[in-house]
C-alpha cells in the first residue's frame, strides 16, 4: 500500500511538473542601449529538415529563410513586403514595362572574396533556369525573352538577360509582367559565386553575397547548419551577429525546453498549448508576436464533380461554415472571408466576402434542388461525400468541425485521412476528389500569386494541378491576364477586387482561415521583427545577452566522459 | 558449418531481394508523386515535370525497377570518382559495387547517407540492448530468486508498467525529468565528440531499453522458475553445489536459450531503426531517416533502409541460430 502511495506521489509530481509555470525569460543585459552591438551567435531551431542551400533548387520555406541569410539579390523584400534595391544600386523599368535595367553596387564582395559583376548575375540566372537544373520555380520566370528557346536547349544563352557593362544588367521580358520584380526578389535567381559554375551541380558548396556564409563543414545534414558573418558584406556595419546556428529536426517540446534554458533564442513552432501559455504569461507576452499571415486555408470543392458542379451547393458550403468555431481550434488563427490576405494589394477592406449564415446556406441548398429540413434531418444530398484530408493536427480537427457543420445543411461528409504525399496526388488529380481541405502559402506578396495558380484555367492539369477545384471562368481569366500586365497599382487593385468578387461568389473554395505562427523570443534578442515574406528574418537583429551563460548540462556524465574525444 | 552458412547466405539474399521488390512495388503503387515532393506542394506543373525528368521518374515503372536492380549490385573495375560520375553514388569493395542511386530530396549518394547513419543506429541499438539485458536479466534473476516476496511483486509490477508504457510517453517523461528538470543529460541530439555521443545516447537508449528490459524481466523470471524445478538442477542442489554455481551454471544457462531468440530478433529490429525514439531525441540514425524518406516519398532512401532493416533481421536470426549451438550442445548434434 505504501509503495502504491509513493508511486502515486511520483506520478503526481511528474504530471504537475509538466504543467509547471514557465521559466522567467533571460533579460537583456543593457536595456539602456539602443544602438546595436556586434557579437554573439544566434541559436534557432526547427522541426523541419533542410533540403537545399542552392537558390536554384530550393523549395521550402525553411530553405528560403536560410537563403535570405546566405544570398543577396538584385532586389529584395523589406519587412513590410515592399521591394527595394539590394545588390543593385538602382533599377529602372522601360516605358513599355518590358525591360528592367539594374545598376549593381560597386565593390560588392562575394563570400569567396571576388567582386560581384554583371556577368555573375547573368551566369547565375542562366544556371538556375537551365533545363537540366531541377528548379521548382523556373516557370515563374517564363516571361523572360528567350526562355522557351533556352529551356528547350535551342539556344546556349538566355537571350533576355544581358550584361551591358561591368556593373549593368538588363532583363527583357516578352510581355509586361507586374509580378516580375516580386519574383526576382525571391531567392531563386540570386547571384552565386563562380565556384557554382554555369550548370547546376549537387556537390557545390553554397557561396553568395549575403550577410552570412556557410561555416566550413557547417551543414551537417538533418542535424544543423552553422553560418558565420560575411566580413565583406556590402552593408559594412551588418550583420551584427557573429553567426547563426540553426538546429534541424527538433520537436516542439524540446524547442520549448531549450528556449526556457536559453539554449535557443527564438521559438516559432509552438504547440497549441504553448501558444496559449506563452501568450498569456505576463513575463513572456511582451516578447511574443503573431507573424504576418502568409497562408490561406479553405475547403476546396471540385466544380467538375457532383454535388459541387452546382454553384448553389458551393455557395451553401461557403455559408454553412462557422469560421469563428474553426478559429478557436488554434489561438493564432485568423478568419478569412476573401481571397486576398491582409496587407496584400487587391484586398478591398470594405468587401465582406463569404460569411457564416446558416439560413442562407439552407436556401442555397433549396435552390440547388436539395432542400434540407434541419428539424427532421430529412432531405439534402442523398449520398455521403468523401472529404480528403491529411493526417495532421489542425487539418484533421478542422475537418471534423466542417463535417458537423455541413451535416446541418444536408451534406454528409465522410473523412478520408491520408498521408501528405497521397493527399497531394489525389487532390491534384482531375476527377479524383470532390472536396478537400486546401491551403496555399504565398510565394510572394501579390494577389497574382493566389489567383492564378488556384483559379485560372491555365492552372488546370490532369495531374499535379495547382487549381484543385478545376474551376474555370473566362471573365476571371481575362481579369487576371490584365492584372498581370497592368503597371498602375490602382488599376491592379481594381482588377483584383473584381477577381475577388467572382471567386467569392462562385465559391470554388469556401474560405476559412489563415494560421500565422506565434513567435516568442528571449528578451536579450534585440530587434527581432516580423517580416512579410520570410520567417526568422534577422536583418538588424543583435544579441545583448551579457554574461548570462547557458546553465551547464550533462554535469554528471560530462565530468566522467569529458576527456573523451 | 560452411555449407550451413552458405545456405543461409543464399536465403538471406533471396529474402532481402523479395522484401526489396515488394517495397519497390508498394512505393510505386501508392498514389503519390516523388517529383511533386521534391518540387514542393505548390510548384507549377511544368516545374514538377522538369524535376521528374531530372530524377528519371518519367520512365515506366518496370524500366525504373530494371535500372535500379541492375545498378544495385554490380561489378566494375572503375573507381568511385566524383559524385556526378557514373559510379559516383557507389559504395565499393574491390570490384563489387553497391549503388542505391542518389536521394531525391538530399541529392547525395544514398550509400553515403546510410554510411553516416548506420553506425549511429548500431550504437543506439547496442546501448539499448545493454540496458535491456543488464536490467532485464538482473531483475528477472532477482525476482525468481525472491519468488513471492515484495521484490518479486515490485519487479513484475514494474515490468508490466514498462511493457505497457508507449515509447513516446516514456521518452518525453525521461527527457523532462533527466534533461529538463535535473539537467543531467542533453535534451536531444548526437553531439560532436565521443563524450557528447555517449552523453546523448543515454536517454534514447533508456527509452528503448526500458520496454525491452521489462519484457526480459518477465521472461527470465518465468524461465528460471521453470528451470529450477528440473531434475538436473534439483540433483545439483542435492549434491551440495553452491547456490551461485547452481544459478549461473545450471539454471541461467538453460533459461537464456529463449532469451537469446528474443534478443536476436530485438537487435535486428533495433538496427532497422527505432523510429519514434530516434525522431523524438533527434538521433540521426536509420529510424529517423526512414520516417523522413517515407514522408517525402524518397524512393532510393526508402529502398536502402528496407535493405538495411531486412538484412539486419535476417542476419540476427542467423546469429541466433548459431548461438544456440554454443548454449545447447544438442543443437550442434
Amino acid at each position: 500500500m505504501r509503495s502504491i502511495r509513493r508511486l502515486s506521489g511520483l506520478t503526481f509530481f511528474l504530471l504537475s511538473g509538466c504543467n509547471e509555470p514557465l521559466s522567467a525569460p533571460i533579460p537583456t543585459a543593457h536595456p539602456e542601449l539602443d544602438a546595436p552591438v556586434r557579437g554573439g551567435v544566434l541559436h534557432l531551431a526547427t522541426t523541419f529538415d533542410l533540403k537545399s542551400l542552392d537558390p536554384a533548387t530550393s523549395a521550402s520555406a525553411l530553405d528560403a529563410e536560410l537563403l535570405e541569410m546566405i544570398y543577396a539579390g538584385l532586389v529584395d523584400f523589406d519587412a513590410s513586403g515592399k521591394i527595394f534595391a539590394d545588390l543593385s544600386e538602382n533599377y529602372s523599368i522601360s516605358g513599355d514595362a518590358r525591360t528592367y535595367a539594374f545598376r549593381l553596387r560597386r565593390g560588392v564582395l562575394m563570400h569567396d572574396g571576388e567582386e560581384l559583376t554583371a556577368s555573375d548575375v547573368k551566369r547565375s540566372i542562366e544556371r538556375a533556369l537551365h533545363p537540366e537544373t531541377p528548379s521548382p520555380f523556373a516557370s515563374f520566370y517564363d516571361r523572360i525573352e528567350g526562355f522557351q528557346d533556352y529551356t528547350e536547349k535551342k539556344s546556349e544563352h538566355l537571350a533576355g538577360v544581358r550584361s551591358t557593362g561591368r556593373y549593368d544588367v538588363e532583363i527583357r521580358l516578352r510581355e509586361p509582367d507586374a509580378t516580375f520584380l516580386a519574383a526576382l526578389a525571391m531567392p531563386s535567381l540570386r547571384p552565386v559565386c563562380k565556384s557554382a559554375g554555369e550548370r547546376f551541380d549537387d556537390a557545390w558548396s553554397p557561396c553568395g553575397a549575403g550577410p552570412f556564409k556557410l561555416a566550413p563543414g557547417g551543414w551537417q545534414p538533418s542535424r544543423s547548419v552553422s553560418l558565420v558573418r560575411h566580413e565583406g558584406y556590402f552593408r559594412t556595419n551588418e550583420p551584427y551577429l557573429d553567426g547563426v546556428v540553426y538546429t534541424l529536426g527538433m520537436n516542439a517540446v524540446t524547442q520549448r525546453f531549450k528556449l526556457e534554458a536559453g539554449e535557443i533564442d527564438v521559438f516559432r513552432e509552438l504547440t497549441q498549448l504553448d501558444t496559449t501559455r506563452f501568450s498569456a504569461d505576463p513575463k513572456w507576452r511582451e516578447f511574443g508576436f503573431r507573424e504576418t499571415a502568409r497562408n490561406l486555408l479553405g475547403e476546396g470543392m471540385n466544380v467538375e464533380m457532383p454535388p459541387f458542379d452546382n454553384v448553389e451547393v458551393r455557395r451553401a458550403v461557403a455559408a454553412a461554415i462557422d469560421r469563428d468555431e474553426l478559429r478557436r481550434l488554434r489561438g493564432t488563427n485568423l478568419v478569412i472571408q476573401t481571397r486576398v490576405l491582409p496587407g496584400v494589394l487587391g484586398r478591398d477592406p470594405g468587401f465582406v466576402g463569404q460569411r457564416f449564415d446558416r439560413a442562407a446556406a439552407l436556401e442555397h441548398m433549396r435552390l440547388a434542388g436539395w432542400p434540407f429540413d434541419p428539424a427532421t434531418g430529412t432531405g439534402g444530398w442523398p449520398t455521403p461525400i468523401t472529404y480528403v484530408v491529411t493526417q495532421s493536427g489542425l487539418s484533421e480537427f478542422t475537418a471534423q468541425v466542417i463535417q458537423q457543420q455541413l451535416a446541418k445543411i444536408g451534406l454528409r461528409i465522410e473523412l478520408k485521412l491520408v498521408s501528405f504525399p497521397t493527399y497531394l496526388a489525389l487532390t491534384q488529380r482531375r476527377h479524383s476528389v470532390a472536396i478537400s481541405n486546401q491551403g496555399w502559402n504565398q510565394d510572394f506578396p501579390d494577389p497574382a500569386d493566389f489567383f492564378e495558380p488556384l483559379f485560372s484555367t491555365s492552372a488546370i492539369n490532369e495531374e499535379s494541378s495547382n487549381n484543385t477545384s478545376f474551376y474555370s471562368n473566362d471573365r476571371l481569366d481575362a481579369l487576371l491576364a490584365r492584372g498581370r500586365r497592368a503597371a498602375d497599382p490602382r488599376e491592379r487593385q481594381r482588377l483584383y477586387d473584381d477577381a475577388d468578387r467572382i471567386v467569392v461568389d462562385d465559391a470554388p473554395w469556401a474560405l476559412t482561415l489563415s494560421y500565422p505562427l506565434y513567435v516568442v523570443h528571449q528578451p536579450y534578442l534585440r530587434r527581432y521583427r516580423d517580416h512579410a515574406v520570410y520567417g526568422n528574418f534577422i536583418g538588424g537583429t543583435w544579441l545583448d545577452r551579457g554574461a548570462t551563460a547557458v546553465a551547464k548540462r550533462a554535469g554528471v556524465l560530462g565530468s566522467v566522459l569529458g576527456g573523451l574525444r | 558449418m560452411t555449407r550451413y552458412l552458405l545456405r543461409r547466405a543464399v536465403w538471406t539474399a533471396l529474402v532481402v531481394w523479395a522484401v526489396l521488390t515488394l517495397a519497390f512495388i508498394v512505393n510505386n503503387v501508392v498514389p503519390s508523386d516523388p517529383a511533386r515532393m521534391v518540387a514542393g506542394a505548390q510548384a507549377r506543373p511544368r516545374d514538377v515535370d522538369r524535376v521528374r525528368e531530372q530524377l528519371g521518374l518519367s520512365q515506366p515503372i518496370a524500366v525504373q525497377y530494371g535500372r535500379f536492380m541492375r545498378r544495385l549490385v554490380h561489378f566494375s573495375t572503375a573507381r568511385r570518382g566524383d559524385a556526378s560520375g557514373p559510379h559516383g553514388a557507389c559504395a565499393t569493395l574491390g570490384w563489387l559495387h553497391l549503388d542505391f542511386g542518389k536521394s531525391y530530396q538530399r541529392r547525395r549518394p544514398v550509400v553515403d547517407i546510410i554510411g553516416e547513419r548506420l553506425p549511429r543506429t548500431v550504437m543506439l541499438a547496442l546501448a539499448a540492448m545493454l540496458v535491456q539485458v543488464v536490467v532485464g536479466v538482473g531483475l528477472g534473476m532477482l525476482a525468481a530468486a525472491k519468488r513471492g516476496s515484495l521484490i518479486d511483486h515490485a519487479s513484475v509490477g514494474a515490468s508490466l508498467l514498462g511493457v505497457s508504457a508507449p515509447t513516446f510517453l516514456l521518452g518525453l517523461l525521461l527527457q523532462f525529468v533527466l534533461a529538463h528538470k535535473l539537467r543531467l543529460l542533453p535534451l536531444d541530439g548526437y553531439g560532436s565528440t565521443a563524450a557528447e555521443h555517449l552523453a546523448c545516447v543515454v536517454l534514447p537508449a533508456l527509452t528503448l531499453g526500458v520496454a525491452g528490459a521489462a519484457y526480459y524481466t518477465r521472461l527470465v523470471r518465468d524461465e528460471l522458475i521453470s528451470v529450477m524445478k528440473l531434475d538436473h538442477v534439483r540433483t545439483a542442489i542435492a549434491k551440495g553445489m553452491s547456490p551461485a554455481r547452481v544459478w549461473f551454471r545450471h539454471a541461467l544457462r538453460n533459461a537464456l536459450v529463449p532469451l537469446i531468440t528474443v534478443l536476436g530478433l530485438d537487435l535486428g529490429a533495433l538496427v532497422g531503426g527505432a523510429i519514434v525514439t530516434e525522431t523524438l531525441f533527434r538521433w540521426p540514425g536509420i529510424g529517423a531517416l526512414s520516417v523522413s524518406a517515407l514522408l517525402d516519398r524518397d524512393g532510393p532512401v526508402i529502398l536502402a533502409t528496407v535493405v538495411v532493416t531486412s538484412t539486419a533481421i535476417v542476419l540476427s536470426n542467423v546469429l541466433v541460430d548459431a548461438s544456440y549451438a554454443l548454449l545447447d550442445p544438442r543443437v550442434k548434434r
